[in-house]
């Protein structure tokens, strides 16, 4: 193991924790106002969908990714409409939505996207920022984004900051959250900021998707986030509903995830199968071995009636 | 009471099957396919042929084992997602005893014990989630969804790795699936005219009747029941919580990987990569929407399985994706889980005669409050629970 292959593990982690990170700090904002969205999986699916659809019609991928956030946010309005409003059974409805965005993006590969691959898509280039880029192993990896991804890591940033536990909407979404009637009472429209974090998860999980597509892959293929959403879901539980813990998990995912591709090349052999597996079993363990349910949003996933 | 209202819970369903319907014919339409040749490739991929009809059935088969163990886990409480990876590890067991049986061991031996295998690693996989839940309180849903991804990759894994269960490779060309089974432990068909129907459909019909009997005339039912709705109060009245619970979870384990050893145990009788093909989760989908009734369950997994084949048809007949089968299942169960608050409250007078009725029966006992003829407000009931 020498430096360049340890630039080029954290190089991938990176980029694969970047999207995750992205809809993890999107779905933590929702979660704390006391929303469950295992639909993660299905608006990062639609955001790479979107954008890339977009991206081969319009030839920009600035419009693609513009459309990955707002699919993403039209399928936050119907979730929001759903969990928020309707009441229904959040998880329930989170299985079912995963399961209508694959569904739907399948069938629209295979309807608008020529037999399900967007081939010459107009992606993102990497743009290398000067001298930070030339640092050792973190350099490359951070440094060395598309525009998409600096625009992703900005909004990260911003939703850190923003939803910190030291600001008023962050206090909020807590307050929301963590007990409901009494917030209501105090004033605060309980289902409006309920339906605002969902939004907020739908374009972040939109516009994680967008960058899947745009900046990783650069293309659409059936099923293409394999997953992704639900351990964007994992590093919220995992990261205790704290921005600084999130980064860790999704940081950990990432480079388990970019580890499935280095260790082959550095001659250990394991199965390609167990690779795949093991961010998953991490996450069981995670899950379970270092989070009980004590951190979380009191009133996550119980719905709001009103005034009583 | 008996008239069907526009809220009634069977008149949600069907308009909602209805409106999920329509979506699956709007999007066929989009694919370029009139109506007339969706319907006629649906009627030939369902009801065309016996074998058409056969295939339906043991699909439904499938789909009933899983939504039978979803509604047992269900009743204590707990939401199986699990269906797929449990799935998985029934047919990986399966496999690894149908492959090692000789072939002239008596079909009832071989049969039992490839199924019992398959029964064991389902029940296996659901109880580390289980035990999860009960020592570390982690959700069920979380695990069981992350163990089907841990299930499919097992799968892969299997099938790949020549020291596993991967068939011997003559040449480069070898498929990377299981060996046959052996002959012992091939299920056997039903025996109608060209009609691939096996004894699956038996067994899980049995299955689920035993289900229904079990859950509705059993302690274990009553049990799984109180700890479902209030395991405080279960705990009070002596159930041992944490075991119901773990049963419960397990046996919907055990059900499902039943139903993916009778797929291993079915043609062409070899495990492979995404063997389960989805049955995890449309079974969910079936235990969702028979709500606890196993006559709905044997309804519901008659006409998805009839819907998967259709399936398949239309995008051979019609050119219409299959993938939009899973998105009128997904529509449905949106549309249905929507209009549950609506459902519930539609009625204020049946539902807390409903209420009643569930009082007299679980806290009254043989008391014989009559719950049919006074309607009385929940705040009454209270009271006389107060003074009992």
């Amino acid at each position: 193991m020498n430096v360049a292959m340890l630039t080029e593990i954290l190089t991938s982690g990176v980029a694969f924790a970047i999207p995750l990170l992205l809809a993890a700090g999107g779905e933590s904002v929702s979660e704390r106002a006391g929303v469950l969205n295992l639909s993660m999986e299905g608006m990062m699916l639609t955001g790479a969908f979107a954008g890339v659809f977009a991206s081969v019609t319009t030839g920009s991928a600035v419009l693609g990714a513009a459309a990955g956030v707002l699919a993403g946010l039209i399928f936050g309005l119907a979730q929001a409409l759903l969990s928020v409003r309707l009441r229904a059974d959040q998880i329930v409805v989170g299985v079912a939505a995963n399961a209508l965005a694959l569904g739907l993006t399948t069938f629209g590969a295979r309807v608008l996207l020529d037999g399900g691959k967007g081939q010459g898509v107009p992606a993102f280039a990497d743009i290398r920022i000067p001298v930070l880029s030339e640092l050792p192993v973190v350099g490359p990896a951070i440094f060395g984004q598309t525009a998409l991804g600096y625009v992703c890591l900005a909004v990260i940033a911003a939703l850190a900051v923003v939803f910190s536990r030291r600001t008023m909407p962050g206090i909020r979404i807590d307050a929301v959250g963590e007990d409901a009637v009494s917030a209501g009472w105090t004033g605060l429209a309980v289902n409006r900021i309920r339906v605002l974090g969902v939004l907020i998860a739908s374009a972040a999980g939109g516009l994680a998707g967008a960058q899947l597509a745009l900046s990783e892959v650069r293309s659409f293929s059936e099923n293409m986030t394999a997953g992704m959403g639900y351990l964007a879901v994992v590093a919220v539980i995992a990261g205790r509903w704290k921005i600084t813990g999130i980064l860790w998990a999704a940081l950990f995912f990432g480079v388990a995830r970019a580890l499935q591709f280095a260790l082959p090349a550095v001659g250990v052999h394991i199965p390609y199968a167990v690779l795949v597996m093991l961010p998953y079993l991490i996450a069981i363990v995670a899950v379970s071995g270092f989070v009980g349910s004590r951190n979380a949003p009191s009133c996550l996933t119980v719905p709001y009636v009103g005034r009583v | 009471m008996t008239t069907l209202h526009i809220r009634h819970p069977l008149a949600v369903a069907l308009l909602a099957l209805a409106a999920s319907a329509l979506t699956g014919l709007a999007l066929a339409a989009a694919a370029g396919a009139d109506p007339a040749t969706v319907v006629d490739a649906l009627v030939e991929g369902t009801l065309g042929s016996p074998f058409a009809v056969g295939t339906s059935l043991n699909n439904a088969a499938l789909l009933m084992l899983v939504a039978a163990g979803f509604t047992v886990a269900y009743r204590a409480g707990l939401v199986n997602v699990g269906g797929e990876g449990q799935i998985c590890l029934g047919g990986i067991a399966a496999t690894a005893v149908g492959v090692s049986l000789p072939d002239d061991l008596p079909l009832p031996i071989g049969l039992t014990l490839t199924l019992l295998a398959a029964v064991l690693a389902g029940a296996g996989w659901a109880a580390v989630a289980a035990w999860l839940k009960i020592r570390r309180g982690t959700s069920e849903i979380i695990t069981t969804l992350l163990l089907n991804f841990v299930g499919l990759a097992l799968v892969v894994l299997m099938v790949q790795e020549p020291s596993l269960l991967r068939q011997p490779m003559t040449s480069s060309e070898t498929l990377p699936q299981s060996e046959r089974l052996a002959d012992s432990a091939h299920l056997p068909l039903l025996g109608l005219p060209r009609n691939p129907a096996t004894i699956a459909v038996v067994l899980a019909v049995l299955a689920v009747l035993a289900v229904g009997i079990v859950l509705r005339h059993s302690t274990v039912g009553l049990r799984l029941r109180s700890v479902g709705l209030s395991a405080t109060a279960a705990a009070r009245f002596g159930v041992p919580v944490d075991r119901t619970a773990f049963l419960g979870l397990a046996a919907a384990g055990g059900f499902s990987g039943l139903a993916g050893g009778l797929l291993v145990a079915s043609t062409p009788f070899v495990l492979a990569e995404g063997f389960s093909s989805g049955f995890g989760f449309s079974g969910l989908v079936v235990g969702l929407l028979a709500r606890g009734s196993m006559t709905a369950v044997i309804g519901v997994s008659v006409l998805f399985g009839f819907l998967v084949s259709g399936g398949i048809n239309l995008q051979l007949a019609a050119g219409v994706p299959a993938s939009t089968v899973t998105v009128v299942q997904s529509v449905l169960i949106i549309l249905i889980a929507g209009a549950a608050w609506w459902t519930s409250t539609a009625k204020p007078a049946n539902r807390s005669a409903r209420a009643d009725h569930q009082l007299a029966g679980d806290e009254a006992g043989d008391e014989g409050l009559d719950s049919g003829a006074v309607v009385r407000k929940p705040a009454d009931d209270e009271t006389e629970e107060v003074r009992a």
